[in-house]
């Protein structure tokens, strides 16, 4: 009786998704809270954590290749970068609670921040990077944003 | 007198033994590699994580059966006068209660992640330059592996009853429902991959429901059969036939009045006891001897036989 319940409910959860899927536009994989949509023809809000070569902040201007990157991703959506300055912890706490869309500042793929935000595959080949597998953060579970960036680095930097 | 019991087993038996053993290793081997290919797509679906640790959870009933083969086989000593067959309901009991275990603190851990609603992450891999959803090789491989199990499970269900071996039998029941976990696994990827996010915490919820119940049901059949519970079918589902085989067998004698059996599965094997009320007082070596030998002839399972003569039946035997 209950491997009868287990197989209707499995059955259930797959007729579920085939609706859902059929449902949607079919962007796979899809944001939960549409970030990736949203920040497309507007505005990126990015947050920065000065590190070494990387991101250097002087006044209102964040430049280094990091930025760079950030920027050009943002322009291969058509949106506007907002920076934001700030601690590292600051910029978990601001994407955790969805004031911020993406964090860069010489994370790497150990960053200890990895349950609380999402990150990026590593990119050791950004300049600057000294061969560290460098990462940028996001929002946890935006997995269209994700794979856009990602697409867009791996076209930029290589994998 | 040669001793009690068997640790051989007629050519049927044997067969099936060879083939069982033979079964548990193409699976052992088939889900080490599955274990090792699944670690490659983890992510951080909690969903695949859960279907992970249940594929290595799998193991333990195959690996308790295999070690429990090497002591049954031990003829009785006068230290271990029954056998050692009850190794296999130890083996059984110990894969029940680790399925239960590590499926509660699954269950707690996926419904955790639902109520603090944590958004599983699933990024990207590159593959000969091109970028790919982590989340398609998710699919792809839980896809090949739903396989395995329909043959391995029916494989070893169909020997189970042969050798009336209740871990094998247990086994082959928990493969056999075994794609319901991978199809609830590419339900809850792909959930995340539409954006809902919800559906990878409730697969991983349903998959550890499913341990849970798998270990509830494996430890309850061990402990039952441990604590000496009337011996029953390989499936548990009805009080052993051979019972009323031997009651039948032993009314039918010329010199028994009434009979009535207490019967224990040792695993694999039954420990019997048959009380006779006589028709008269006197009773002859001779009789009960042979009555002995007819019950024992009756099953191979059924070899370590004591037939005993009674003023009257005990109530718990069973008429």
């Amino acid at each position: 009786m209950v491997r009868r319940a287990r197989a209707i409910v499995t059955t259930l959860g797959a007729l579920v998704l085939a609706l859902g899927m059929s449902g949607c536009g079919l962007q796979i994989p899809a944001d939960p809270d549409g970030t990736l949509e949203r920040i497309t023809g507007d505005v990126l809000h990015a947050g920065a954590s000065p590190s070494g070569d990387l991101v250097t902040v002087r006044g209102d201007e964040v430049t280094g290749p990091l930025a760079d990157l950030v920027e050009g991703f943002a322009a291969s959506r058509d949106a506007r970068v907002v920076w934001t300055v700030d601690s590292e912890e600051d910029l978990v706490d601001d994407l955790a609670n969805g004031d911020l869309d993406l964090a860069v500042g010489g994370m790497t793929d150990a960053s200890p921040w990895a349950d609380r935000v999402s990150l990026t595959r590593g990119y050791p080949e950004i300049e600057g990077s000294e061969g560290a597998s460098v990462v940028m953060l996001l929002p946890m579970g935006e997995n269209g944003l994700q794979a856009a960036l990602e697409t867009y680095l791996d076209e930029e930097v290589g994998g | 007198m040669r001793s009690m019991g068997r640790t051989d087993l007629p050519p049927e038996q044997q067969r099936a033994l060879q083939r069982a053993i033979v079964w548990e290793w193409v699976t052992i081997g088939y889900t080490s590699v599955t274990i090792v290919v699944i670690a490659f797509v983890l992510g951080g679906s909690q969903a695949m994580k859960t279907a992970w640790i249940e594929d290595m959870l799998s193991l333990i009933p195959q690996i308790a059966f295999l070690i429990a083969l090497l002591f049954i086989r031990r003829p009785p000593s006068r230290r271990f006068p029954y056998g050692l067959h009850r190794v296999m309901g130890v083996g059984h009991l110990v894969a029940g209660v680790a399925l239960l275990a590590v499926g509660g603190s699954l269950a707690v851990e996926s419904a955790l992640s639902l109520v603090r609603a944590e958004h599983p992450a699933i990024g990207t891999v590159q593959v000969f330059g091109q970028t790919i959803w982590l989340g398609w090789f998710m699919v792809g491989v839980m896809s090949v592996i739903v396989i395995g199990p329909f043959f391995y499970g029916h494989a070893k269900a169909k020997l189970a009853p042969t050798l009336h071996n209740k871990v094998l039998f247990a086994d082959a029941d928990m493969a056999k429902a075994d794609w319901t976990t991978t199809v609830a696994t590419i339900v809850g990827v792909l959930g995340v991959g539409i954006g809902w996010w919800w559906l990878d915490g409730a697969a991983a919820l349903f998959i550890s429901l499913g341990i849970i119940w798998d270990g509830v049901k494996n430890a309850r059949a061990a402990v039952r059969d441990l604590i000496d519970q009337r011996a029953r079918t390989v499936d548990e589902a009805h009080p052993h036939p051979l019972i009323g085989q031997i009651v039948a067998h032993l009314d039918g004698l010329p010199w028994v009045k009434e009979s009535a059996v207490r019967m224990r599965d040792m695993g694999q094997v039954f420990h019997v006891e048959a009380f006779v009320v006589p028709r008269r007082h006197r009773v002859s070596l001779a009789q009960v001897e042979a009555a002995r030998r007819e019950l024992a002839a009756m099953d191979w399972k059924m070899q370590d036989v004591l037939v005993v003569a009674v003023a009257s039946l005990p109530d718990e035997a069973q008429r």
